[in-house]
């Protein structure tokens, strides 16, 4: 292994630099899509060492960020795939009961973020993949369509339901309080 | 233009940026001329802004980070001198790997075997190494693998007169392994463990108690630990400086 990495160190640290650089992004959008963070620790993961194994694929380098997030939405769908062939629901649930006590959700998250967390875990999972690509990355809608492989218009239509349910839920899992309060108000 | 005939997907686009300068500018016209069509752009903006603050600060991530495979394999495809010379090596080393490698192997997952190099490959110049390798899959080509693998991983160590700890953790499919009236590989896991005193095998307690919840009564093989959840124990040990293969 000391062979082989005397030959081309220099071109792979850069790469490896870069990888690291987008990783936290790549990490974003995987918790959006997964609300969990082991698992999208994982997903993240595997799209890193997918991206190493396949670097000569990429040609321009300028078109990395979309490469990477199109290795991450089919690492997604490919756990899904997994999770399906092999009945393996206990292994996600897993992740979700270890994140439910970890230190991390425990601490200083507002409602109103747990309110959109939820409000986005409930979108269908291709909805929900355009929507955090478009609002979290603020990518344009054709890099979107690409990275998941559709049409602009799916993104479209795909981008514009999951902002119509989003508006819904959200209204849904707004506090109760609030009505009460305006009602007092009124009163006074 | 009003604010009829002004679609949700319109606005959409008018929102995140997407319109050309002079559509942009009709939908301006059309908001100074319509409270409506303000009220709903201003609903989409303020949804957008509340969902980029809402994954703003996000729960950390504690797996380590990227190492042992960036050190061996982007390095064939970013140069290509010195992919001829890789190749070349990769070459000798499959050609030896052939020759002595048992007729079993021919069933084995190359992914996984790859997997198991790296992590052996990384620690060569090490005196110590320590492996966790998480069976989460019930297939069991892939649990035959992952235990030839690991015996050539601790035979090899114990050839170099090196230390090696692995550590085997099984929890949803990857159960299977691990119990008594399931598993195949009952009697190998017994003589394995009698053989290399650093290797333990760990069940996940959450996937017990998921098991059990189904009415399934799970028996684990003897000497199998039970680990509090697998998640857990994967975390401390990459914390610890652990390498990962996962099944």
């Amino acid at each position: 292994m000391r062979i082989l990495s005397l030959f081309c160190i220099n071109g792979s640290d850069a790469f490896q630099e870069q990888l690291e650089k987008i990783r936290p992004k790549l990490y974003r959008v995987a918790f959006s899509w997964s609300h969990n963070a082991a698992l999208a620790d994982d997903l993240v993961q595997e799209t890193l060492i997918k991206a190493l194994k396949n670097a000569g694929q990429l040609r321009d380098p300028a078109l990395l960020n979309g490469w990477l997030f199109s290795i991450l939405a089919n690492c997604w769908r490919d756990h899904f795939r997994q999770h399906r062939e092999t009945e393996d629901i206990d292994e996600l649930e897993d992740y979700r009961c270890i994140n439910e006590t970890t230190p991390e959700d425990e601490h200083a998250q507002s409602q109103l973020v747990l309110r959109v967390w939820d409000a986005v875990a409930k979108l269908p999972v291709r909805q929900r993949q355009v929507l955090t690509l478009v609002d979290l990355e603020e990518l344009p809608y054709i890099e979107v369509a690409a990275i998941l492989a559709i049409p602009i218009g799916t993104v479209m239509s795909r981008l514009c339901r999951a902002r119509q349910a989003l508006k819904i839920l959200l209204k849904e899992l707004a506090p109760q309080q609030s009505a009460q309060i305006s009602q007092l108000r009124r009163i006074i | 233009m009003t604010n009829q005939n002004i679609s949700d997907e319109l606005l959409n686009s008018f929102v995140d940026n997407e319109l050309e300068s002079d559509e942009a500018s009709e939908i301006f016209n059309a908001i100074g001329r319509d409270e409506l069509l303000k009220v709903r752009v201003c609903e989409l903006r303020g949804m957008k802004e509340m969902v980029q603050h809402a994954y703003h600060q996000l729960p950390a991530h504690k797996i380590s980070p990227l190492k042992k495979p960036a050190r061996w394999w982007p390095v064939y495809m970013l140069n290509m001198p010195s992919l001829a010379a890789c190749m070349l090596l990769l070459l000798l080393g499959w050609g030896a790997g052939w020759l002595t490698s048992e007729s079993s192997r021919s069933n084995s997952d190359p992914k996984l075997m790859r997997l198991f190099q790296a992590a052996q490959n990384s620690d060569i110049a090490e005196e110590s190494g320590n492996i966790i390798v998480h069976v989460s899959n019930s297939n069991p080509v892939r649990l035959k693998t992952a235990l030839d693998e690991t015996e050539n991983l601790l035979e090899s160590y114990r050839r170099a007169n090196r230390q090696v700890n692995v550590e085997i953790i099984a929890n949803a499919g990857g159960m299977d392994l691990l119990r008594s009236d399931v598993s195949p590989f009952g009697v190998r896991i017994g003589l394995m463990k009698d053989k290399y005193p650093n290797l333990e095998f760990l069940a996940c307690s959450q996937t017990i108690s998921k098991l059990q919840k189904k009415g399934i009564i799970v028996k684990l093989l003897p000497h199998t630990g039970v680990a509090a959840s697998a998640v857990e124990e994967i975390n401390k040990r990459l914390h610890q400086g652990w390498d990962y293969v996962r099944v």
